[in-house]
């Protein structure tokens, strides 16, 4: 078997005394969209946030690329190629779209700067329109667009994105999904992306099921039902 | 009498704003309110004392250059890390008043002199509408307000300037998409705090440099800005000519003794008018 690009082992991540995700194993393949899906508090922002470096950990291991980088600053884990859309407060509120879009393609060569963000505009036509606008005054689902478009433009190998679907009318979760998917296919990038719409299951090529900081299954998703996934939820529940 | 008032007046608001830039820039970018600029910017004064003699424009370099690198080196050693660690605006206050007391030592045991005056040319004298002014005023006004549109020219067009405000907007955002905070932090310090040492050799060649002037200065600076809404470039120039007039016409009409009984009397009646200041703030202390 090939080795993934990304491998997570035995992770552990408090807040004070309270371990918030235990023990986890989690691993991502070159090219595929992985879903970490599981309901609320389950720990899918913990676990994307010790992965991006902007939540320290307690234990276990990161192995990217060929590097352990459990240790190392955001920083240095975005130079080697992971990057992070946070669930929140993943714009610069006070800036115009195209200035979130300049920024962001920071670290990249000025050769690929502008194709990387035309690519978006490409993806999202609405941003183009809306270019000269200020991000806090765009619209819930634009400013999703724009966050994913930041993820894009910073040319990561891997990019995780917290939950791109919440507070977004259902006809947006389709059509930003079935963008995650041609992203994917465009870029051959990896994506990770935690998500409590069951829609995850016609995007994602396997799925982690989180429930209370535990891993739960891990599974091709062509193998699993919605039945499995809905269970994660309504366990939590009762 | 009214014109020379507005004039004395923005001439001292244009000085004022430079350390109320410096203290706009630092807290704007990083977050953390920094007293100890004004002693900071004064050391560089005398250091630029110390070197005039031998070339003017070398001497003022250098002051302005051992500013930039102080405030580039105390951000990278102790602020940083202690705003990594949560530090507070009263642990802040705390330290950078700290560090102001250990520089204001520092330049007392370099220059054993309570008292200078830095001999800078005068640029001749030009006549405003009947009011003779020093050239060299008009000058410190223009340079105070030309960096503000430098400030805001590199904000807009450079990358240096993007990073700025990317990272005073959302810091965490900043970091992962691959901006180097901690660089932009130091850097924003020491620019802070070349702009106090630009206020205090202006200062110090229109009146005279003293050692507690570092204190003065620094404080001022913050009032003003906190005025002018604290880490707004703009409210806080605004802010630095409207108090430069209140001291100016406080001093004309009531004598020098006032001229803090008043603009105080102001600044606390603005503060309790608008607590986020004239033209308001992102942050709030
Ligand atoms: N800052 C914090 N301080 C203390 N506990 C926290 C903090 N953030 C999260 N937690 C706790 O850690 C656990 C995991 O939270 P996390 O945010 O990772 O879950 P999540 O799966 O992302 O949930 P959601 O779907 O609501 O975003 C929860 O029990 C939560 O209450
Ligand atoms: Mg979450």
């Amino acid at each position: 078997m090939i080795e993934p690009i990304l491998k997570i082992t035995g992770l552990t991540a408090c807040y004070g005394k309270i371990s918030a995700i235990k023990a986890i194993n989690f691993y991502a393949h070159d090219n595929e969209i992985v879903g970490i899906v599981g309901p609320n508090g389950a720990g899918k922002t913990t676990l994307l946030e010790s992965i991006a470096g902007s939540m320290r950990i307690k234990n276990g291991r990161i192995f990217f690329l060929g590097r352990h980088i459990e240790k190392w600053p955001v920083l240095k884990r975005r130079q080697l190629g992971l990057m992070l859309v946070p669930q929140e407060g993943n714009v610069f509120p006070m800036m115009s779209v195209k200035k979130n879009l300049e920024i962001s393609v920071i670290l990249s060569n000025r050769a690929e700067r502008k194709g990387l963000i035309d690519y978006v505009y490409e993806l999202f036509p609405i941003l183009w329109e809306r270019r000269k606008q200020i991000a806090n005054t765009l619209s819930g689902g634009q400013q999703k667009m724009l966050a994913v478009g930041l993820g894009i433009t910073s040319n990561a190998r891997v990019m995780l994105i917290d939950e791109p679907s919440i507070g977004l009318a259902p006809k947006l979760v389709t059509r930003l999904f079935e963008t995650l998917k041609k992203i994917k296919e465009d870029t051959k990038k990896t994506i990770v992306l935690s998500e409590q719409n069951i829609k995850i299951l016609n995007i994602a090529d396997r799925l982690f099921g989180l429930e209370a900081g535990k891993i739960r299954f891990d599974e091709k998703t062509k193998n699993l039902s919605r039945d499995i996934v809905k269970d994660l939820y309504l366990g939590s529940i009762s | 009498m009214l014109l020379n008032g507005i004039i004395t007046g923005l001439i001292m608001g244009g000085i004022l704003s430079l350390p109320v830039l410096g203290v706009a820039v630092i807290y704007g970018i990083t977050g953390i309110p920094n007293f100890a600029i004004g002693v900071i910017g004064v050391l560089g004064g005398f250091v630029t004392w110390y070197f005039l003699s031998f070339n003017m424009g070398v001497a003022i370099v250098i002051g302005i250059a051992v500013c930039f690198i102080i405030g580039y080196i105390i951000q990278r050693i102790l602020l940083t890390p202690i705003s990594e660690r949560g530090g507070d605006s009263t642990l802040f206050f705390i330290i950078t008043v700290s560090v102001g007391f250990v520089f204001e030592g520092i330049i007392r045991a370099i220059f054993p002199r309570p008292n200078i005056s830095l001999e800078l040319p005068r640029i001749g004298t030009i006549n405003l509408a009947g009011v003779t002014v020093e050239g060299f005023k008009i000058f410190a006004l223009l340079f105070a307000l030309g960096t503000l549109v430098v400030i805001r020219l590199l904000e807009e067009h450079t990358e240096i300037g993007k990073s700025w405000q990317a990272t005073s907007q959302n810091l965490k955002l900043a970091k992962l998409i691959g901006i180097n905070t901690n660089r932009v932090f130091s850097i924003a310090s020491g620019i802070g705090c070349a702009l106090a040492c630009v206020g205090a050799i202006f200062w110090g060649s229109l009146y005279n440099l003293q050692v507690s002037t570092g204190w003065d200065l620094g404080f001022m600076g913050f009032i003003i800005a906190v005025v002018g809404g604290i880490g707004n470039i703009w409210g806080g120039i605004i802010s630095a000519l409207i108090m430069g007039m209140v001291m100016s016409f406080s001093g004309y009409l009531l004598g020098g003794e006032w001229q803090s009984v008043i603009l105080y009397f102001i600044v606390i009646l603005v503060l309790i008018i608008a607590p986020k200041g004239i033209l308001g703030s992102e942050r709030s202390l």
